[in-house]
């Protein structure tokens, strides 16, 4: 991944999804570090409803504040491929992501036909 | 073996194409202004044909449904108020929808109105959580098919087809220039009501269309939404035909189900009621997931009407708190077809929210590649 690319345009709110494809978020935020003259590097992402506080101002506090402010951080390693959506390398669960889901999935499956 | 395929999807289309919206502006619009309308009724079909085709292009060709694309070019900030305004939408037109269906109920069976409702609810969540897409599909498209009935009926009262030719033609003759106005926008957000592209470009992202499909998707956005707009000007001529001059508004669904019953009789009627029921119904359950899959895409969830209720957890939830919320809205009592008018004269005034991200994207290269919007399509998009 060494040509340029456009972080605002073509990673930011971009779908995340890991190594099995299944859809584990958004890219919500980047962090980005570097010194004072230095050049900035992208060293993580931050996916989750917590990473909008820093985004939006009042609506963006609001709407974390709403959606639980679960935030998790995603090294810049693991991010395997940027086309249309953002491929990580390894399974969401490894990485943190996509616990809303799996937390929900435990007491949906008990319900009849929810395997169907 | 394709084409048989293509057939059946653009049956189901055709028969999936009318909602409560359409039935009540277009039957509405008749009565008001005759025929004086069906030139916006053109302008709203090339519409949607228009942003489904994109919709379904993008989707094939960069994998990104409309909320995907709405979050990625509008920014955080401006895309939470198309999401608002778009869920705010949804749910206005769902709850029309489910009020619609208990209204059908109620003319077929006599019984008390709010616990149709209930039923309807209660019928709705169990047919989305035990039977697979493409049997809903099927199923609400043929159904939706009986409204074929409004066509036979508009040919039986006889209009004057010259009246018909010259309301193809911008024009208007009228003293109450407002009015004329709120029909045409209502006209145009009921063709073009968002929830239809957001639950059609979905569905490309889902079924993994890929470039190969651009001509499938070419010709179910032309073919369906094309015929399923015959159904519009079918319905605004027996509107104009029957109810014009006469002094009476349809206002009730019962009252548009005469267009077909006193030309066709009993048939007719109940032809009309069961049309009515299946593509509300129908409309109801493409409503109810295009809510979820707009805050799905919005939040990174995993989505999809072709999984299982726990394939998709979260996105599962929404529907079902989704359809809690409109039919709690229903059972206080609001005018389902009131409530019709207000739902798609603010879809249309949100309708930029939606679809000029969509516009946006379908021009960009890096996305698009080869199959960027040609000129006519930016065209007719702006316009």
């Amino acid at each position: 991944m060494s040509e340029t690319i456009d972080l605002g345009l073509l990673l930011v709110d971009h779908q995340l999804l890991d190594s099995e494809d299944r859809r584990c978020g958004n890219v919500d935020e980047l962090v980005l570090e570097g010194g004072p003259g230095e050049r900035l590097e992208v060293v993580a992402i931050l996916s989750g409803p917590g990473a909008w506080r820093g985004r939006a101002g009042r609506t963006g506090r609001i709407a974390a504040w709403l959606s639980g402010g679960e935030r998790v951080r995603v090294p810049w390693e693991e991010v395997d491929t940027i086309a249309a959506h953002v491929k990580l390398r390894k399974r969401a669960e490894t990485l943190g992501l996509g616990r809303g889901d799996d937390r929900l999935r435990r007491y949906m499956e008990k319900i009849p036909g929810a395997n169907r | 073996m394709k084409v048989f395929q293509i057939a059946l999807g653009i049956l189901a289309a055709i028969g999936g194409f009318v909602d409560i919206g359409d039935l009540v502006f277009n039957v509405s619009a008749g009565a008001t202004f005759g025929y004086q309308l069906l030139w916006v009724v053109v302008i709203g079909v090339i519409g949607i044909i228009v942003y489904s085709e994109m919709c379904g292009r993008v989707a094939a060709v960069s994998g990104k449904a409309v909320f995907d694309a709405v979050r990625e070019r509008l920014g955080f900030r401006t895309s939470i108020a198309a999401l608002v305004s778009a869920q705010v939408v949804n749910l206005m037109t769902l709850t029309a929808e489910i009020g619609g269906v208990a209204i059908c109920l109620q003319l077929l069976s006599g019984l008390p109105y709010r616990s149709l409702i209930l039923i309807a609810g209660v019928s709705l969540a169990i047919v989305v959580w035990v039977t697979s897409f493409n049997w809903i599909e099927r199923i609400f498209g043929y159904g939706g098919l009986c409204l074929l009935v409004f066509a036979v009926a508009a040919v039986k009262l006889h209009p004057v087809w010259s009246a018909i030719g010259h309301g193809f033609v911008p024009h208007m003759q009228t003293q109450n220039p407002l009015l004329y106005a709120y029909f045409a926008v209502g006209l145009l957000g009921a063709a073009m009501t968002p929830y239809e592209v957001y639950f059609y470009s979905s569905g490309g992202v889902e079924e993994r269309w890929g470039p190969k499909d651009l001509g499938l998707n070419k010709a179910n956005a032309m073919i369906g939404y094309g015929l399923g707009g015959f159904l519009s000007f079918a319905l605004m001529i027996v509107g104009g035909s029957l109810f014009l001059g006469k002094g009476i508004e349809p206002q009730f669904l019962g009252s548009i189900t005469l267009g077909a019953e006193v030309p066709l009789g009993q048939i007719g009627l109940l032809l009309a009621i069961v049309g009515i029921l299946f593509a509300v119904g129908g409309a109801a359950i493409d409503t109810l997931f295009a809510g979820a899959y707009n805050l799905a895409q919005f939040l990174g969830w995993e989505w999809g009407r072709y999984r299982h209720p726990s394939g998709a957890p979260r996105f599962t939830l929404t529907w079902l708190v989704l359809l809690l919320l409109a039919l709690g809205a229903v059972m206080t009592g609001v005018d389902p077809v009131q409530l019709t008018e207000y739902a798609v004269i603010f879809s249309a005034v949100a309708l930029p929210l939606t679809y000029i991200p969509i516009l946006l994207v379908a021009n960009d290269r890096a996305y698009m590649r080869q199959y960027v919007n040609g000129r006519l399509a930016n065209v007719l998009g702006l316009v």
